[in-house]
């Protein structure tokens, strides 16, 4: 196999996305995943939607997580079964686990493996009063306050849509397996020393990625900013045109383009409008101070020009704008595909499903797009143990 | 015990968010970061001036630039450019985040990296990618959010899909992802003994933050509509509102938890109509049934859940096993004990600033703990590096090597 992490060996006890994802990003860079399921399978096997198809009624997403391992079923409820997994993960480089159900004897503390970097992602931390309470995106979402820049104050909340703590725990997780690796000693290649436990959770990552929300909370010099007013601005939803919305700055404007540019929206009203100045100095979008007061004015102006040519103009005097895609106009836009983000990955069955690509690109140890597809429940069963026996 | 990158130096030659979080991450786990800042810089412009400040610098400058030494050097004078190739000969890792030629023009391109140091991991850091017609449009976090459709699939129920407010998830995303690939790059160079120029873009990486959401349009077609709390995978997987009125966020993700729950629940001996009976229902037989009539099972389940308070309710979901959590304010948060005992927020000593509140890593490693200190000031380190550079100089017997334009 090709990539950075081309002759490591991972090994994988999780479900849904906070561990499916690190392990799918390690098996992207070329390590060799098995996917340990139980007999029912990973839950997200059967979230909605479902793809349907003779091959399955797997989810999109389950497929999207699980490409490029291979997969096996053991049943804690046989000490077999349970043997296995622990002559599994005593042979491995990395085990990924999340800590649904998981029997004593697969945990760090038992295994006595001296080369072997464990990973455990856990909902709230390996320490305090929640350690033990299990994993959720909406859970770890509102008790790190995620939540607040979002929805409108003394409405229900909102989530964010994407798994964001999951797949911002899968990505420090990454981060955390490949530093422990490289700290690893490998001298003795067959036998290499200097593993550890490395424990993310979702709680905790949502936490570092508000860090500057931290900061700027210490004691500001003065209470604005998006950094501060994320919690009690109105819900934004861009600046609408005639067609759809978009987003734009204008701090790279002068003076004289700006007035240009008015006449060109059409807004010469907005010259003898009280807040003018404002219109001039204001950053616009959301990092603007006056942001939500300005943006009537400026969608008024926007109502009558399609998204396109709003962009044309403002770029065209200086400023930046940019379209709001939605899902489908992202992944028809030109950029998107420029940069192959979209990638077509082979199924068993010979259908084609189009997944998103690794987002690194490695000169050196290139990553191989030819992707194989998410295995089915126990497909390498016999494979991953023949192997296993042989190195026994 | 040091961290797991002891011994790896990295020449930090970023600004704004994207690359100085990643020499963040890399300086946590251990490495030497050395952030680069030209002499001439007016304070008022670190950290891209993003607002709030404290005595007068931005928060930004202060988030990004932990856990580095900071260096003055000015790549466009002859003298500081001959520094900074010394300096490279000393170093694992090159990070910056320019725009596609900037390097190149200040003679720090992979090229002419390489020629010092042929070992070097170099990454690159875009906005957009290195090729296509965007290439050299400016990236930040605002445009990333909207371009890639960050935005699309937050909102209220039945409402327009919104921003998310804070404007920074995407930058740590992309700061996130680079700090990967350059461990991934340490990694292959363990194996292979060789340097290589890694690229990340933006683009690409909030993408890949979606591929889950993402995949799912790309199979069905059909584009997420807002729908306030409610997860789009399981069912139920959302917030209720308790009896006293607050929230709780509950997440029911497969079978075996629809079992457990529906047990909660008819043992709660809540009066709402079928609560009592939810694991017979036909309705609720898979999550999929459950999703596709959320909206019907999410109304049955809110009628219970105002009959008794949110304590109760976390005590007899957590016994049961239920993912459960509620909304915690950032002042309750600073001192909660599951923060601090993890270390996850934490007050750190800045050298210009006063202490600060800052997340802290996101790591536990139990052989090689990770480290976390405050921002430095720009150049702060600037006499300690060259007497470091002089050290050497007067042990190693290299030439420095000189490189043309």
């Amino acid at each position: 196999m090709p990539g950075p992490l081309a002759g490591y060996r991972v090994v994988e006890i999780a479900e849904g996305v906070a561990g499916p994802h690190t392990t799918r990003s390690l098996a992207d860079a070329g390590a060799d995943v098995v996917k340990i399921e139980p007999p029912h399978g990973d839950r997200s096997r059967g979230w909605a939607p479902s793809i349907g198809g003779d091959d399955g009624d797997d989810s999109p997403l389950f497929r999207e997580m699980n490409r490029n391992k291979r997969g096996i079923v053991l049943d804690w409820r046989s000490g077999e079964d349970v043997e296995t997994a622990r002559r599994l993960l005593a042979q491995t480089d990395v085990a990924v686990v999340d800590k649904f159900g998981l029997p004593a004897e697969l945990r760090w503390e038992a295994l006595h493996s001296p080369g072997l970097i464990y990973c455990a992602i856990s909902g709230f931390g390996p320490k305090g009063p929640w350690a033990d309470r299990p994993a959720s995106e909406i859970g770890t979402q509102m008790a790190s306050e995620a939540t607040s820049s979002l929805g409108s104050i003394g409405e229900p909340p909102v989530r964010h849509g994407s798994d964001i703590g999951s797949v911002f725990a899968a990505n420090n997780a990454i981060q955390a397996i490949c530093a422990a690796l490289y700290a690893r000693d490998d001298s003795d290649p067959a036998n290499p020393t200097g593993g550890q436990r490395v424990e993310v959770s979702l709680f905790g990552s949502l936490i570092a990625m508000r860090s500057t929300l931290w900061v700027a909370l210490s004691n500001p010099d003065e209470w604005w900013g998006f950094h501060l007013d994320s919690y009690v601005k109105p819900p934004d939803h861009g600046y609408q045109c005639r067609d759809l919305p978009i987003y734009f700055s204008l701090a790279r404007i002068r003076g004289e383009f700006f007035d240009s540019m008015i006449d060109e929206l059409g807004m010469e009203w907005a010259r003898d409008h009280p807040d003018y100045d404002k219109l001039r100095t204001d950053g616009a979008g959301g990092a603007g101070r006056y942001a939500a007061e300005l943006k009537p004015l400026w969608e008024r102006g926007f109502a009558n020009h399609d998204a396109e040519r709003v962009i044309e103009i403002v770029e065209h005097h200086g400023g930046w704008a940019f379209p709001m895609h939605d899902y489908e106009r992202l992944c028809q836009d030109p950029q998107v595909e420029a940069v192959g983000a979209v990638i077509d990955v082979e199924q068993g069955d010979g259908t084609v499903m189009q997944q998103i690509a690794p987002p690194w690109d490695f000169e050196g140890t290139p990553v191989s797009m030819t992707m194989r597809p998410a295995p089915g429940l126990g497909q390498h069963q016999d494979e991953v143990l023949a192997e296993l026996a042989a190195r026994s | 015990m040091p961290g797991p990158l002891e011994g790896v130096r990295v020449f930090d030659l970023t600004l704004w968010m994207v690359g100085p979080w990643a020499s963040t991450q890399l300086g946590a786990l251990g490495a030497d970061v050395i952030h680069i800042e030209q002499p001439s810089i007016d304070p008022r412009t670190l950290g891209a001036g993003v607002p709030p400040t404290i005595d007068g610098t931005s928060i930004g400058y202060m988030t990004w630039n932990q856990n580095k030494r900071g260096l003055f050097l000015d790549l466009k004078s002859a003298a500081d450019r001959q520094t900074a190739y010394e300096l490279l000969q000393t170093c694992d890792v090159f990070l910056i985040n320019m725009r596609p030629g900037a390097a190149e023009r200040m003679g720090v391109g992979y090229e002419q990296v390489k020629a010092v140091n042929p070992d070097i991991i170099y990454t690159a850091i875009t906005g957009w990618g290195e090729v296509g017609p965007m290439r050299d449009k400016p990236g930040a976090d605002v445009q990333a959010q909207y371009f890639t459709g960050f935005w699309s699939v937050s909102g209220a129920e039945g409402g327009r899909p919104e921003v998310y407010r804070h404007m920074a998830q995407i930058d740590a995303t992309t700061g996130n992802v680079a700090a990967q690939a350059v461990l991934m790059g340490l990694l292959a160079r363990k194996r292979t003994g060789k340097g290589q120029r890694i690229h990340v873009g933006m683009l690409r990486a909030s993408m890949a933050l979606q591929s889950g959401r993402i995949s799912e349009y790309l199979s069905t077609g059909d584009l997420h509509q807002p729908q306030g709390s409610a997860a789009y995978a399981a069912a139920p997987d959302q917030a209720f509102q308790c009896q006293w009125g607050d929230w709780i966020g509950v997440s029911v993700s497969s079978e075996d938890e629809w079992q457990r729950f529906a047990a909660v629940m008819r043992k709660s001996e809540a009066e709402a109509e079928g609560i009592n009976d939810l694991a017979a229902d036909p309705r609720w037989r898979t999550n999929r049934e459950r999703v596709n009539r959320r909206k019907e099972l999410a109304a049955l389940l809110q009628a219970g859940f105002l009959q008794r308070p949110r304590h109760y309710w976390m005590l007899r979901l957590s016994a049961a096993g239920i993912p459960c959590g509620y909304p915690i304010p950032f002042e309750t948060l600073q001192h909660h004990a599951q923060s601090i005992e993890n270390q996850y927020l934490r007050e750190v000593e800045t050298s210009g600033w006063g202490p600060v509140w800052t997340g802290g890593a996101p790591w536990e490693l139990s052989r090689t703990p990770s480290r976390w200190f405050g921002a430095c000031l720009p150049g702060e380190h600037t006499g300690e590096i060259l007497d470091e550079l002089a050290a050497r100089r007067s042990v190693v017997d290299e030439p420095t090597p000189v490189i043309g334009d």
